[in-house]
């Protein structure tokens, strides 16, 4: 059995051991938060600072099985679970937010074209890059107020929000890829015939493109901070409005589950991101 | 240092001058980067060199004179800062699918396999993006592949190797597998930079030999870069040392010694000694240009 020597570098803990301890702090936090509760609810059992589980269990019943307050959809008689759950609270803001987050990534990709002919073609680094360069030092959410003035509070705001927030990172990292490719190899392309085009997408495109998609997945939480800042402050529906509303009437058996959530679908799409990455290049190694 | 030179007789006596086709002409080519605000580092300084069709040219120097310089220029990558570079009687001033490259590293496209990788240039040279749609491409597709399963085989790699990615290849087996890249191409010129460098010894022999036969075979021009005296012996048809000119005021390098082999394939174990003296006599031009300068007239004056 190993020694526990927490302050030995060269300590070779067991699987086991280091398993155990990584759940540590998770039961920590778990019975810090019972405990929390347990005495609150003695106090007064109307408590909804730390929801009981009876309470989080009725918040989450409620935002995933029933419409939202301000829908007046009325489950017909003897309607599934499935049928509730496609028109609830938390369906009805995760679809909103989704598609938010959707055209976001959409527009990043002629972003990530755009970023491609600047890393490349001369004439575009030119025209591009001192522009890049400048936008990339303007701090998104100053802008945001502008943009509710001319957009209103409408989906462009917040999209033209995350796009502001995060195309000039994504661009001027995919343009550090583009320079980073080894010379020798456009070289070596247009001394075998290739031409631009050639070079420019099944060349250089195509070997950065593992690396374009770990940069998109380093860039998930810029993104959703500035989806969350543009609900919270300008929308009518969404993960982040709700949680917002939430807070308005202490309503934290619905918070805590909504922050859960999604971290939960961050996760996934994190996930999925790799798992495309993993099966499509499996030349590249990190 | 009599001796090195006289045996040195035949060979010097050889030198440039080349009549049939000239494959490849540097024009006394300058070349001179911008180092700070008013200064320029000369690196080459008005080389002047005509290569014909044919040779197996390998360029020598130390490391830092400028040989992959000029192999840039010879690609098109760069432009000369004064005079110029003819390929085939053309101005170059672009890269271009006129010479075969081979180059140290990254000699590979990581994202393709070994056949992927010998596939590329015949489909990039002949068919673009949607000239791939075109029924001819698919029968195109099959000779080319098939073309590079017996490219593979001549390189000394096994059909099982064709669709490993570069990266579970040996250095040794990529480089075989790159300089199939190029000759797929069935190129007329093939320059090469440091191609075997980065390799072991085992390795390296065996490439080299692997090199030569293919050049005696179907006599391809060759540019080979390399730093290693023995190497260059061994390739070469004829060999360029470029040095450091180390007088005052004269800056950036120059041929320093242009000799045509009076044999090829030299090594210290078929030509023992005056293989030894052969590099002796190459290493001390390498070092620097006075020197070589001098070299030569002592030699020239003991030859008659
Ligand atoms: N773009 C450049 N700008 C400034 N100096 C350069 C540039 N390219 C090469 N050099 C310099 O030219 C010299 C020769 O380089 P190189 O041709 O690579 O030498 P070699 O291949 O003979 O080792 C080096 O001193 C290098 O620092
Ligand atoms: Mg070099």
């Amino acid at each position: 059995m190993a020694r526990f020597s927490p302050f030995d570098i060269q300590a070779r803990p067991n699987y086991l051991l280091g398993q155990a301890l990584s759940f540590v702090l998770f039961v920590v936090c778990l019975g810090l938060y019972i405990h929390t509760s347990k005495a609150r609810h003695q106090e007064n059992p109307e408590d909804r600072v730390v929801p009981s589980a009876a309470q989080l269990r009725a918040g989450i019943h409620s935002s995933a099985l029933e419409p939202a307050e301000e829908d007046d959809y009325i489950a017909p008689e003897g309607a599934g679970k499935w049928e509730r759950f496609r028109h609830s609270m938390i369906w009805k803001d995760t679809a909103s937010s989704g598609k938010r987050f959707g055209i976001s990534l959409l527009l990043f990709l002629p972003a990530i074209l755009l970023a491609l002919h600047i890393g490349l073609y001369p004439y575009f680094n030119a025209g591009f890059m001192r522009f890049v360069l400048f936008f990339d030092k303007i701090v998104a959410l100053s802008l945001l107020p502008i943009l509710i003035i001319v957009f209103g509070t409408d989906e462009l705001s917040k999209i033209s929000l995350i796009f502001i927030g995060v195309a000039p990172t994504l661009i001027l990292d995919v343009i550090q890829m583009v320079k980073a490719v080894p010379q020798e190899q456009v070289v070596k392309s247009f001394t075998l015939g290739a031409n631009d085009f050639d070079v420019t997408y099944r060349v250089v495109l195509k070997q950065i493109m593992p690396q374009i998609i770990n940069s998109l997945r380093l860039n998930l939480k810029p993104i959703m901070l500035f989806l969350f800042a543009g609900e919270m402050i300008a929308a009518s529906d969404g993960l982040a409005y709700r949680i917002a509303i939430m807070r308005r009437h202490m309503g934290m058996d619905v918070i805590l589950p909504y922050v859960l959530w999604v971290a939960l679908l961050l996760f996934l799409v994190d996930f999925g991101l790799r798992l495309v990455n993993k099966r499509m290049h499996p030349w590249f190694q990190s | 240092m009599v001796p090195v030179l006289e045996m040195e007789a035949n060979a010097l006596a050889a030198a440039p001058s080349s009549a049939a086709g000239t494959a490849i002409h540097v024009d006394r080519v300058t070349v001179s980067y911008a180092v700070g605000k008013n200064t320029r580092k000369v690196i080459l300084d008005e080389v002047e060199l005509e290569i014909a069709a044919g040779e197996f040219v390998v360029v020598l120097g130390e490391t830092g004179c400028g040989k992959s310089t000029m192999l840039r220029m010879i690609l098109g990558q760069e432009q000369p800062t004064a005079g110029a570079i003819h390929v085939a009687g053309k101005t170059i001033d672009r890269v271009g699918a006129s010479c075969g490259y081979v180059p140290q590293k990254y000699s590979l496209f990581p994202d393709r396999t070994v056949l992927g990788n010998l596939m590329m240039g015949p489909e990039t040279a002949n068919y673009h993006i949607l000239g791939r749609l075109k029924p001819s491409f698919r029968a195109f597709r099959k000779a080319v592949r098939e073309q590079a399963m017996k490219q593979l085989e001549r390189m000394g790699l096994h059909a099982t190797d064709a669709d490993k990615y570069p990266h579970q290849l040996s250095g040794g087996m990529q480089q075989r597998v790159a300089i199939a890249q190029a000759l797929m191409m069935k190129p007329t010129i093939l320059l090469m930079d440091e191609a075997f460098s980065a390799l072991d010894p085992g390795t390296r022999g065996s490439l080299q030999q692997m090199l030569r036969e293919i050049w005696l075979e179907t006599k391809p021009t060759v540019v080979f870069v390399t730093h290693n005296t023995a190497e260059a012996l061994f390739l070469a048809s004829r060999i360029i040392v470029l040095a450091k000119q180390t007088g005052p005021g004269r800056a950036g390098a120059k041929v320093a010694l242009d000799m045509r082999l009076p044999e090829t394939g030299m090594s210290l174990k078929k030509n023992g000694q005056r293989f030894l003296d052969l590099v002796e006599h190459i290493e001390l031009c390498s070092q620097g240009f006075e020197a070589a300068a001098e070299l030569t007239l002592n030699f020239e004056g003991n030859a008659q």
